[in-house]
């Protein structure tokens, strides 16, 4: 781990100037200002006598709305300012770069959040969240009245990408990051590249082949020079932070396992995906051999003999029924839970028109075979899919349609007599809602994307994970393949349920971010960190026995001898655990001081 | 930055300021390459600055399009040309040379603050294009409030040539005789995000042709339920009625192969039942129906969204509308062929309709003889190998992202425009390196 020094001390008190706080109250399009009465809020925190404008606008973050508060900072000499809009995951930033434009410094700045905290939450209560709004916005204005100006952190970046997982996603964000200049490690789990496209022949909707694609992007990550493919690969830790990441793994190799160690300024995960497995006696999987995944029946049609008939162990199979939406769209209460006690609720993307694919294949091959095809919606949204369900019906595919609450029902037989022996059955909505028994030789179940289990690294990382398991990105359009983690950013299907083209897309929309980052040599982060007033602290150590994060505190000398905890800011993450236990008050969060804090409560607290 | 003249030369040319544009020009910027954006329209910002609310967050559509607005307009490495036309693009050896025309917007923009008194000044009303014509602008105005640059657009077509805004302007900045200007730019890499168009209202006979008042297009649904909409609310056009009963017809502009649009458009469903879940929100005494052939909710959180807009009341009917009349009172009457249980075809009447439209690529290089380009049976552009990455077009050192190659998503076009930007960089790299050699 490189030392960074403290970077960070204390400033001494300068000069007290006159605090000139601005504030400004953001309609959020209606968002804000259809509950909260704006203009009253900001009539009233008007009346603080540390506040000298006090506005409200339509769409504070517009340029516009930005030019109003940089007009005030560079006329009216607004040295503080306050802005109550929407959550400060989403603007707090930009506010801050509006206030850099106009020359002051940006951490002299608080965001206040009344949309997700006021208007979206008290929608019947238009006075008491107008109320609200006055109390949070008067306590961010305590706040920044009491705020010194901070200045980023900045640490130097190795200009090196750790890769998890060499499937498409992970060989596209590869080869991207290194034709930008960076090194990059691959590190993949088994002895192949390519991951779950070396289960497929043929992909949809061109009928281009997977290995063909496959084979591409591997001699594109092999003849790059920049990148290290390191397969057969467990990876062991993942320590640091943005910027300078190491991550460990064991890799198999011929002599026995080799350890190393990789310190990295960024990290894509591209871990994949893995495909739902039904339940014992789920529409009759595991019940009978005649019950197949659609990956099963992918893989048992590369091996089927062409001819009019497909032939299954001898037996010929006339009939063919597809259920759609095995392990998705599930309704609680009606399927069996997953382990963590959840049903999969989300559509995963791809299965329908897979599916379609899947019977375009089997009808080619074996044209004399009826299909039966059981769905909910079809979904062909891409481009070229709404053709094969088109073909399909041309073809004499039979559609039946089924609602959430009537799903279909799998009979098994024993004896045939020659005939079918399986009964799908399904209540048809298109048919009178009519239950529908259609006799069946061989049953396909399109099933869906589940993440690939890497709760180790989620653990170990802290990522952040949807309510459908998924890896969760900041935000679907502001940040789509970022995490909150600093550094960390999503390629592929471990983020949700994506074709081969769009899971590429993602892998190159992954790389672009990492070669952002590191495209400056150093990254600055907030000063949002935990700082030492040394001529207060006792050493007790109390503080040391708080912190998470290994470290982020150790014991030092001061000038004058005296045993003090010190910072490493780059490693503090800012959660004052420390600033909680320390009774002379020595150690504080910056920006999140106690004193701070204290005339927030009173603010809020106030008549 | 906001550029008022002629640039020569520059890393990339972004050809759209809509949200792919915008989030391209960035990603390649933030890398340190030169960037230069020309957008037909007046200001940045594209389709999606007019939109309300977007799905599945209900973000409003302003917050999530005015930051990447002004970061471009501000940016050190970005130039901004609105109100200008990409002429040609043509190859040469590892570059580009774009030929570009400043369209006059009869406002010197060197002298022009942006303070409006010229369109407080002018008499002149026209329908308002960014309200989707159910608002009035003048025939000189800035196109919205958060447009981007702040500079007025003369309409010489309508102008009177009065002089009251000349005459109201505090700095001279009106100029009834400004020309077209063409310049030529050199770069080495191009990114086409040219977006879509919506099919058009007119398309359908059998839905009105466009002309039942109450029957609306998707934008103008947008429009009445932003908050700085038209009306200020929810309001039928004709008569100002707030409206009692809504339905939205699916499929009215896709999956149709009497309209050339065969394929699904992806974002239809999507949109339309975040506008019913808007509109039940402004109005919740309504009855919302959405006629349906399949609720394509595929995204991430899409589902879900889908089955709390079910939740809240908002009735989905599998059934295809063939016809759409209009009583005395402008009410549309629409005939519809229920396709769950046995019910013959019957007449329900809305007092306000909404078409789902499909979408259509805004920009046909090839045909419009810009820049030789294949593009597919749908007419959107075609990268010859979308799983090495689907931004790539059949010209190396051209990139295309967000619904310029297919319908598309705003997530997904997002995605998309940073793996173009990537592509561009990635390319750029290659043949700087080249060149220096």
């Amino acid at each position: 781990m490189s030392e960074i020094p403290n970077e960070n001390p204390v400033h001494g008190t300068p000069e007290k100037e006159e605090v000139r706080v601005g504030v400004y109250v953001c309609h959020c399009g209606g968002n804000i200002s259809d509950v909260v009465d704006v203009q009253k809020v900001a009539e009233e925190v008007g009346k603080h006598p540390d506040v000298k404008v006090s506005k409200h606008y339509m769409f504070m973050c517009s340029d516009p709305g930005q030019q109003l508060i940089m007009e005030d900072i560079r006329r009216n000499g607004i040295n503080r300012v306050v802005v109550s809009a929407c959550s400060p995951f989403l603007h707090e930033t930009t506010f801050r770069k509006a206030l850099q434009r106009a020359g002051l410094n940006p951490y002299l700045y608080e965001h206040v959040n009344v949309r997700e905290q006021v208007s979206w939450v008290h929608k019947g209560k238009p006075e008491s969240a107008t109320e609200k709004t006055i109390r949070l916005t008067l306590a961010g204005v305590e706040k920044v009245a009491r705020q010194d100006p901070l200045e980023a952190i900045r640490v130097e970046a190795e200009q090196h990408v750790v890769v998890i997982g060499a499937g498409i996603a992970g060989m596209r964000a590869a080869v991207s990051a290194a034709r930008r200049g960076l090194r990059v490690t691959l590190i993949e789990k088994s002895d192949r590249t390519g991951g779950r496209l070396n289960e497929l022949s043929t992909l949809y909707p061109d009928n281009e082949s997977a290995q063909t694609v496959v084979d591409e992007l591997t001699a594109m990550v092999q003849s790059d020079q920049n990148i290290d493919l390191c397969l057969n690969s467990r990876l062991t830790m993942i320590d640091g932070y943005v910027g300078n990441f190491t991550v460990g793994f064991e890799m198999q190799s011929p002599e026995g396992p080799v350890t190393r160690q990789i310190r990295a300024g960024a990290i894509i995960l591209a871990t994949g995906y893995r495909h739902y497995e039904p339940f014992e006696g789920e529409l009759g999987y595991r019940q009978s051999p005649d019950v197949l995944t659609l990956p099963e029946f992918n893989r048992l049609l590369e091996t089927t003999p062409p001819g009019e008939l497909m032939n299954l162990n001898g037996r010929p199979i006339r009939h063919v029924g597809f259920v759609h939406c095995v392990g998705s769209r599930q309704v609680e209460g009606v399927h069996q839970p997953q382990p963590d006690g959840k049903v999969n609720d989300y559509c995963s993307r791809v299965c329908c028109t897979a599916a379609l694919h899947a019977i375009h294949r089997l009808m080619d091959k074996h044209p004399g075979v009826r299909v039966f095809d059981v769905y909910r919606d079809i979904r062909t949204y891409g481009r070229g899919h709404e053709d094969l369900y088109e073909e399909a019906s041309k073809r004499g595919v039979l559609f039946f349609r089924h609602t959430e609450e009537n799903q279909p029902v799998v009979r098994l037989n024993e004896s045939s007599n020659g005939r079918p022996r399986h009964t799908l059955a399904v209540q048809d909505v298109l048919t009178w809602n009519e239950e529908v028994e259609i006799p069946v030789d061989l049953i396909v179940l399109a099933t869906g994307m589940m993440p690939n289990d890497i709760s180790g690294i989620i653990q170990t990382m802290k990522l952040p994970v949807g309510a459908d398991r998924f890896l969760q990105e900041v935000h679907p359009k502001l940040r789509p393949v970022e995490v909150a983690n600093n550094g960390v950013f999503l390629a592929g299907t471990c983020q949700g349920p994506m074709d081969a083209i769009e899971a590429v897309a993602a892998g190159e929309a992954a790389a672009v971010k990492a070669s952002i980052l590191l495209s400056k040599g150093m990254i600055e982060m907030d000063p949002f960190v935990a700082r030492v007033r040394e001529e207060k602290c006792t050493g007790c150590e109390l503080c040391l026995a708080e912190c998470e994060y290994r470290g982020a505190l150790t014991m030092a000398e001061s000038a004058d001898g005296r045993k003090v905890a010190r910072v490493n800011p780059a490693l503090c993450a800012g959660c004052g655990a420390c600033a909680a236990v320390c009774e002379p008050r020595a150690i504080e969060i910056a920006g999140w001081s106690l004193d701070q804090f204290d005339a927030m409560v009173d603010a809020l607290v106030a008549h | 930055m906001i550029a008022n003249h002629p640039v020569e030369r520059a890393d990339a040319l972004v050809v759209g300021a809509g949200i792919a544009g915008l989030q391209a020009a960035l990603d390649l910027a933030d890398q340190g390459f030169q960037v230069v954006i020309v957008e037909r329209q007046p200001s940045i910002g594209g389709h999606m600055i007019n939109l309300s609310k977007v799905f599945p967050t209900l973000d409003c559509a302003s917050c999530i399009t005015t930051p990447r607005m002004a970061s471009t307009a501000h940016h050190p490495n970005i130039q901004v040309f609105t109100y200008s036309e990409v002429d040609s693009i043509r190859p040469v050896g590892d570059r580009f040379q774009a030929t570009i025309t400043r369209k006059p917007r009869y406002i010197d923009e060197d002298k022009c603050i942006g303070c409006k008194r010229c369109e407080e000044a002018c008499t002149v009303y026209l329908p308002d294009e960014y309200d989707h014509s159910l608002g009035a602008k003048k025939a000189v105005s800035i196109p919205f409030t958060n447009a981007i640059p702040q500079y007025p657009v003369l309409d010489m077509d309508e102008c009177f040539l009065c002089g009251g805004c000349a005459r109201a302007c505090p700095t001279d900045a009106i100029d009834y005789l400004q020309k077209p200007e063409t310049f030529q730019l050199e770069v080495g890499a191009v990114i086409l995000a040219t977006g879509y168009d919506m099919t058009p209202m007119d398309a359908k006979s059998q839905y009105g042709g466009g002309k039942l008042p109450n029957v609306i297009s998707p934008w103008q649904a947008e429009r009445l339920l932003a908050p700085h909409g038209p009306y200020g609310g929810v309001l039928r056009p004709s008569d100002g009625k707030i409206p009692d009963s809504i339905a939205f017809v699916q499929c009215a502009g896709s999956r149709d192969a009497s309209l050339g649009v065969p394929y699904c458009s992806r974002v239809c469903c999507m949109y339309a039942i975040k506008q019913a879940m808007l509109l039940s929100g402004s109005l919740p005494i309504a009855d919302i129906t959405i006629y349906y052939m399949d609720i394509r909710a595929f995204g991430k959180g899409y589902e879900q969204f889908y089955q709390s807009a079910k939740a809240m009341g908002i009735e989905f009917v599998k059934a295809k509308v063939g016809r759409i009349r209009e009583d005395e009172e402008h009410n549309p009457i629409l005939r519809i062929e229920r396709q769950e249980g046995d019910s013959a075809p019957e007449e329900v009447r809305h007092d306000l309709v909404i078409l789902s439209l499909g979408m259509v690529p805004a920009w046909i290089p090839d045909r419009d003889g810009i820049v030789p380009l294949q593009t597919g049976s749908d007419r959107f552009l075609l990268s010859p190998k979308p799983r090495i990455s689907p931004t790539l077009t059949t010209l190396p050192g051209v990139f295309a992202c967000g619904a310029a190659t297919g319908p598309k998503d705003i997530v997904d076009t997002i995605v998309e425009a940073g793996a173009a930007a990537m592509q561009a960089a990635a390319h750029l790299q290659r043949t700087l390196a080249g060149a220096a050699k």
